[in-house]
């Protein structure tokens, strides 16, 4: 059999990879998306939407060390360790090369003592630890921060996987294993199809999947699908006791998320610049004035430096902030702003747009 | 490439370093990188280059037959052993035999040896992972990035590392029965075509990155 020219190759690869787009533009498609908005000027780090994820998800063999929600002190590096340079998603509509995470960079799952503290009796002699000498955690830097003293200044960033329009893990999986719903844009990694190649945790600019390495096969954040499906909100936004995470469609003109996102532009995407179009927003953080020489308000400059609030939220963070100030402003000058009451949340549940319903009332009790 | 018909025994010939192979000829095949631009998908081609990837470039092979069972006996140069996945940054070695699932292909043509066949000619594949601990996986795919692994495998392997080559033996029955697995059929002096493919752990191979032998080779079957 003759060898197929060079000429005949490359047509045969463009054939392929036309094909390849049909396909990956077919498993991207969804009728409607999902969002969440999180206010950081709420968030505590209190660490209860990343429990609340934990138990309900993450407590399998080989789930140890994944935390598919998680709470990082800002600036700092995160889990994996600097996620922020480790590549991934699209430059110029191109896939960007990304670097594998180890398990030390993501953060170890440590091991407790617990046993001998709490019931062998050495409690008064032996401190509650974890074994070996860890020099990294998922939360290692917390509240370390950045700035100078008496300038120094953090905030907190809660992160799940962004469920994406442009996802960077679909378009990488060779299987096809990756899609989005159509009927809410919630990105799914198929454990069937899955075979653990983990071109998907390569391509995540934002670094979260996790490998399972007893199942053998990459797992991620679901948006409680499940719950979803009866109307209940995710567990990490209906365990937040700051009342910071808004859920609901981005499309539904009456819910918080359009509001926030489309007409007042206070919410804005993560690291935008990455391509992938994540559909989890961000209100950033006001501060507070500096401190000059002479130990003096500076009311012309915020504590968390405005370049660093761009870098991660993009342009429209100056506006973003503007906005805030002014509607609060107004309601300090004794007016009304939609927009804090929206923020505010008087009512619990208008965090949820549609998902309102009570877990309990719907899932059996087990014995 | 010759099938050589021989009378012994499926436990001597599964034995990777058994004296019996040593009466079996080695056909040394040159092995290449799968081409990176029919990779399915677009992140594998902007992120690998084609030099650094299939780093086993060279594979020995022998295949026999003792007129039940068909034995291949595969031999590469791998400095590192990569048995085990223990960290989400670690990879195993590989090795798979690739033969068409039927004997005449609709309309005649091969399945592409470069695409893992098509709908219209799928192929057959029998996969071994240092990781799987000598407990291979049949597998049938009709396109690139469509491998499925059959929930039955007739297909064994002894494999053994030691001096920077691995050495795997597989074996399988010559005709397997069609309702047990889906699984290409083969026969004392038949001809069908094969085509090989390895994978080197430590070089981060997996999927299909990988060294594959081309072009289809003609295996025939003694008598």
């Amino acid at each position: 059999m003759a060898e197929p020219s060079e000429a005949d190759k490359a047509q045969r690869a463009k054939q392929l990879a036309s094909e390849l787009k049909s396909q990956k533009a077919m498993l991207k498609h969804a009728n409607r998306q999902l969002a969440m908005v999180f206010d950081l000027n709420k968030c505590l780090g209190c660490q209860t939407c990343v429990v609340a994820c934990k138990t309900l998800w993450t407590r399998d063999e080989g789930m140890e060390y994944m935390w598919w929600a998680t709470v990082n002190t800002q600036p700092g590096k995160g889990t994996p360790r600097d996620w922020e340079k480790l590549g991934g998603g699209f430059r110029d509509e191109e896939p960007r090369a990304g670097t594998l995470p180890s398990k030390r960079e993501f953060g170890e799952a440590w091991e407790f003592n617990y046993d001998e503290v709490f019931f062998g009796g050495k409690g008064n002699s032996v401190h509650l630890q974890p074994s070996g000498d860890p020099d990294w955690g998922p939360n290692w830097d917390e509240d370390q921060g950045g700035g100078q003293y008496p300038n120094s200044f953090y905030f907190y960033l809660p992160r799940i996987c962004n469920h994406c329009t442009n996802p960077a893990c679909l378009e990488a999986c060779p299987r096809n294993a990756i899609y989005k719903r159509e009927e809410d844009g919630i990105v799914v990694l198929s454990q069937e199809r899955c075979k653990g190649y983990r071109f998907c945790m390569e391509a995540c600019p934002y670094k979260k999947i996790y490998f399972n390495l007893v199942a053998q096969k990459g797992q991620k954040c679901i948006f409680c699908y499940p719950r979803i499906e009866k109307g209940v909100a995710p567990a990490c936004a209906r365990q937040c006791p700051g009342r910071l995470r808004f859920v609901g469609f981005l499309d539904d003109e009456s819910g918080p998320i359009h509001k926030l996102v489309k007409q007042w532009k206070v919410a804005l995407p993560l690291h935008s610049e990455f391509g992938t179009q994540p559909n989890i927003y961000y209100v950033p953080p006001i501060s507070p004035p500096r401190f000059d020489a002479e130990g003096n308000l500076d009311e012309s400059k915020p504590r968390i430096p405005t370049d660093y609030l761009r870098y991660l939220f993009g342009d429209g963070v100056e506006a973003a902030l503007a906005t805030l100030k002014t509607e609060m402003a107004k309601t300090k000058a004794g007016g009304k702003s939609e927009l804090l009451d929206l923020l505010i949340v008087y009512e619990w549940k208008s965090l949820f747009g549609p998902f309102t319903q009570d877990p309990a009332a719907i899932a059996p009790r087990r014995a | 490439m010759q099938c050589t018909r021989v009378t012994a025994s499926r436990e001597q010939l599964l034995d990777p370093l058994t004296p019996e192979w040593s009466r079996i000829a080695a056909e040394p095949l040159k092995m290449a990188a799968t081409p990176l631009a029919n990779q399915p998908s677009e992140y594998i081609k902007a992120s690998r280059d084609e030099k650094q990837i299939g780093k086993v470039r060279s594979l020995d092979v022998q295949a026999a037959h003792n007129g039940s069972d068909i034995f291949f006996r595969l031999t590469w140069e791998d400095a590192t052993q990569d048995v085990q996945i223990t960290d989400t940054t670690m990879f195993t070695d590989g090795c798979g035999i690739l033969i068409p699932l039927h004997a005449t292909a609709v309309g005649g043509a091969d399945p592409p040896i470069d695409e893992m066949g098509s709908k219209d000619a799928p192929v057959n594949a029998w996969f071994w992972r240092a990781d799987f601990k000598d407990v291979p996986r049949n597998t049938i795919a009709h396109g690139l990035g469509s491998t499925q692994f059959t929930e039955r495998c007739a297909v064994r392997t002894k494999s053994a590392w030691g001096a920077g080559t691995w050495t795997v033996v597989f074996t399988r029955p010559l005709a397997v029965p069609d309702q047990q697995e889906e699984t290409v059929q083969l026969a004392a002096g038949a001809s069908v075509k094969i085509g090989f493919a390895v994978w080197e752990g430590s070089n981060g191979e997996r999927a299909g990155v990988k060294s594959f032998s081309k072009e289809w080779r003609e295996l025939v079957l003694d008598a």
